[in-house]
């Protein structure tokens, strides 16, 4: 059978739609995230443009972790727009984790508005080749 | 585009992403530039310049290109994801992506003076404007 052929679609920003009201006047964005694993961990990648380093939160509550960037508005403050295609605005998104995360030691860095965590699995969980006598 | 499908709601989702897909292209318009493209560009103005951000996250900044020519402006680059020996991958939102777009600018600009900075993964081009592209005010006598 002959293979089907899609088309990527272009990946826009995705704005976040809940029935929560917030304070804050900008728009709220979900990060492209890629997550990959590895044998020892869970690394994620999520693109925040704009923000930087000291304007991440990661917090973690419950299994559930929690990722917020604020936007530097600053930049923005004596420009006028003449045509616009994105929009700016602070990004946010959760993960739920699962009981497989040493969750003690979760690592994250920042940059060019890339945000890396690495997630360590806890040890039992790491494959083990056993010997054979 | 329309191949043999194994089922009908995969063809008419198929009729449907083209249909959004010729939407997204200006093929129907008339402009000349290419909007449907990538990376999305916002313009601004601030005095006398034209300042142009662009949002790319996680380029290496020699892998971004950037052509001026009278009102002609081209940005072209590619985005590297290196990841670790991955044994399993869960969920791909980013891309690889490489682009090449040009966009027609507002005004004319002064190419020995134009700027660009690339901070926390947004590319700012500041353009300003050709002195012989500048309205000349002439006075009454």
């Amino acid at each position: 059978m002959a293979e089907e052929k899609k088309d990527l679609a272009v990946n826009e920003k995705k704005e976040i739609e809940t029935k929560k009201e917030h304070t804050t006047p900008l728009k709220r964005y979900l990060p492209a995230t890629d997550i990959v694993e590895t044998e020892q961990e869970l690394l994620l990648y999520m693109d925040m443009p704009g923000v930087d380093k000291e304007n991440v939160t990661v917090k973690l509550e419950k299994n559930v972790l929690q990722v917020d960037g604020m936007i530097e508005t600053k930049p923005y403050s004596e420009l006028k727009p003449l045509y616009t295609e994105y929009n700016i605005g602070n990004y946010t998104r959760q993960f739920e984790l699962s009981n497989k995360i040493d969750q003690s030691k979760i690592e994250a860095s920042m940059k060019d508005g890339v945000l890396s965590l690495v997630l360590p699995k806890v040890a039992e969980m790491q494959p083990r080749s056993i010997q054979i006598n | 585009m329309f191949g043999r499908f194994s089922n009908a709601i995969d063809a008419l989702l198929a009729v449907q992403q083209s249909v959004e897909a010729a939407r997204r292209n200006d093929y129907f318009d008339r402009s000349t530039t290419y909007r449907g493209s990538y990376p999305y560009i916002d313009l601004f103005q601030k005095g006398d310049d034209t300042v142009l951000t662009v949002e790319l996250p996680g380029f290496n900044k020699e892998d971004i290109n950037i052509e001026i020519k009278d009102n002609l402006f081209r940005i072209s680059g590619e985005r590297k994801l290196d990841y670790p020996e991955v044994s399993s991958v869960h969920r791909v939102e980013r891309r690889n992506r490489k682009f090449d777009r040009t966009v027609k600018l507002p005004v004319r600009v002064d190419s020995e003076k134009v700027s660009a900075e690339y901070t926390n993964g947004v590319l700012k081009v500041v353009l300003p404007r050709a002195e012989s592209d500048k309205p000349k005010q002439i006075e009454v006598a």
